[in-house]
């Protein structure tokens, strides 16, 4: 059953400050959902129509790789978005997400929500202004750990970082 | 901070005797070892300070003070990097190393009191970090809200890792993220700005200690100003070569500032401007 209170939703970090109306919108688009250690969300391949609002717990966002483990790509929060790939075709998840500590979050139906969008250009650019900015937020933090900061010689210099100045 | 003044003082320009006591491998590459003078100690220091380090025959490197001076033993931690910090790293108890400072300013002890603290830290960057957060738990009716967050390249490379149990228990509220994780992970991936979204922080009242590299401190301080820390309030640690640790060599000039001496810790309002120019 679908449908949450919107003032319980206009609380998340994701949601807060939008116009009253479109909170109302998304509210009855989402689910109240909580989630056991262990859970998975959804799997690399699998088809991508949901999105969690994050309201406390730990999710990680994982990926297959030969054998029983799975790389861990990154681990998100309360107040985070956890998957954007609803959000454009293929519409297919491209890591798997698992939680690690009992989670709950807002679920969002993503066929509805881009109805919505589609019907209110308004409620949609302000939606995708605020999934841009995860989506930039996300790919800073992804260049800043490329940089490998803290590796002995950091990607792209001749010289290690902090107290190591042998010159 | 504090500018103390060494360059009249002798024990700034010639190192002092001090032989190991202990060394603890931290990681695969970082060492933290204990020394204690042979005869004289060098003067009083503050956390956030650093010394200058001498390999005998080899040379000298500027090093942060790891340990808190509760206990008789000046604490270094040595990333193995370089000729000199290789040869430091693989110090044996009982074995002597010249020893010159405390230079430079600290991380402000007594000014921070009456404030939450939210200490960040990148890799190596704990090492001077850690003085500061053992002043704290150990007097921490003095401090508000203790907050440590500390990005690691991997778990194992993360220094200090036995300890983070006992900050937890003293009260700090201690969170780890690391860039790659390994099997059986369980805590944070991500940089540490992320864990700095999600952490409780009253700006008002907060006062921010930050080290790592400088390309993690500047997006940490701007998110801190983001989250409406004052830029005065925030402290980072900047390195340059320091090679005299007197202001006299200029290898370690940033702008105006000889950070041997003005530095390392300066207010994020007093760095940004100078983090920003090029080549610097």
């Amino acid at each position: 059953m679908s449908g949450i209170p919107p003032s319980a939703l206009a609380r998340h970090a994701f949601v807060a400050g939008l116009p009253a109306d479109y909170v109302a919108l998304l509210a009855a688009a989402a689910t109240d959902v909580s989630f056991p250690a262990g859970y998975r969300l959804f799997e690399e391949g699998g088809p991508a129509q949901r999105c969690w609002l994050i309201r406390d717990g730990h999710v990680a966002l994982d990926m297959r790789v030969p054998g029983p483990a799975r790389l861990l790509v990154e681990t998100l929060g309360a107040g985070d978005v956890i998957g954007l790939s609803w959000l454009v075709p293929p519409r297919e998840w491209q890591f798997g997400a698992e939680v690690i500590e009992p989670t709950t979050a807002f679920e969002l139906d993503g066929p509805t929500v881009i109805a919505h969008c589609e019907s209110d250009p308004a409620l949609g650019y302000e939606l995708i202004k605020r999934l841009m900015t995860v989506a930039t937020v996300r790919l800073h933090a992804t260049r800043i750990r490329l940089l490998d900061l803290y590796g002995r010689t950091p990607a792209g210099t001749a010289r290690p970082h902090r107290q190591l100045r042998e010159g | 901070m504090t500018v103390r003044t060494a360059a009249t003082a002798s024990w700034a320009a010639s190192p002092a005797w001090y032989r190991v006591s202990w060394c603890q491998t931290e990681t695969p590459d970082t060492v933290t070892i204990g020394l204690r003078p042979v005869d004289r100690p060098i003067a009083p220091y503050q956390p956030g300070q650093f010394t200058m380090l001498y390999a005998f025959g080899i040379g000298e490197v500027p090093i942060s003070i790891s340990g808190a001076g509760a206990g008789p033993d000046l604490v270094q931690t040595i990333r193995s990097a370089g000729a000199v910090t290789t040869a430091l790293c693989a110090s044996t108890p009982g074995q002597t190393i010249g020893v010159r400072g405390p230079f430079g300013t600290d991380w402000g002890m007594d000014s921070a009191a009456g404030h939450d603290l939210l200490v960040v830290a990148g890799g190596i960057g704990l090492a001077p970090l850690r003085p500061a957060l053992l002043t704290a738990l150990a007097a921490p009716e003095r401090y508000g809200r203790i907050t440590v967050l500390i990005g690691s390249r991997s778990p194992d490379q993360l220094v200090y890792a036995g300890e983070l149990s006992g900050w937890r228990d003293s009260g700090a509220r201690v969170q780890v993220t690391v860039d790659q994780a390994a099997a059986g992970w369980t805590g944070h991936v991500g940089v540490v700005t992320q864990l700095l979204a999600r952490a409780p922080i009253d700006p008002a009242a907060t006062i921010a200690l930050v080290c790592g590299p400088e390309a993690m401190m500047r997006p940490v301080a701007r998110a801190l100003c983001d989250r409406g820390v004052a830029p005065r309030n925030i402290r980072v640690s900047l390195e340059r070569h320091m090679r005299c640790g007197i202001a006299e060599c200029g290898h370690c000039q940033l702008g105006p500032l000889l950070l041997c001496r003005d530095g390392p810790v300066i207010s994020y309002q007093r760095a940004a401007p100078l983090l920003a120019v090029r080549e610097l």
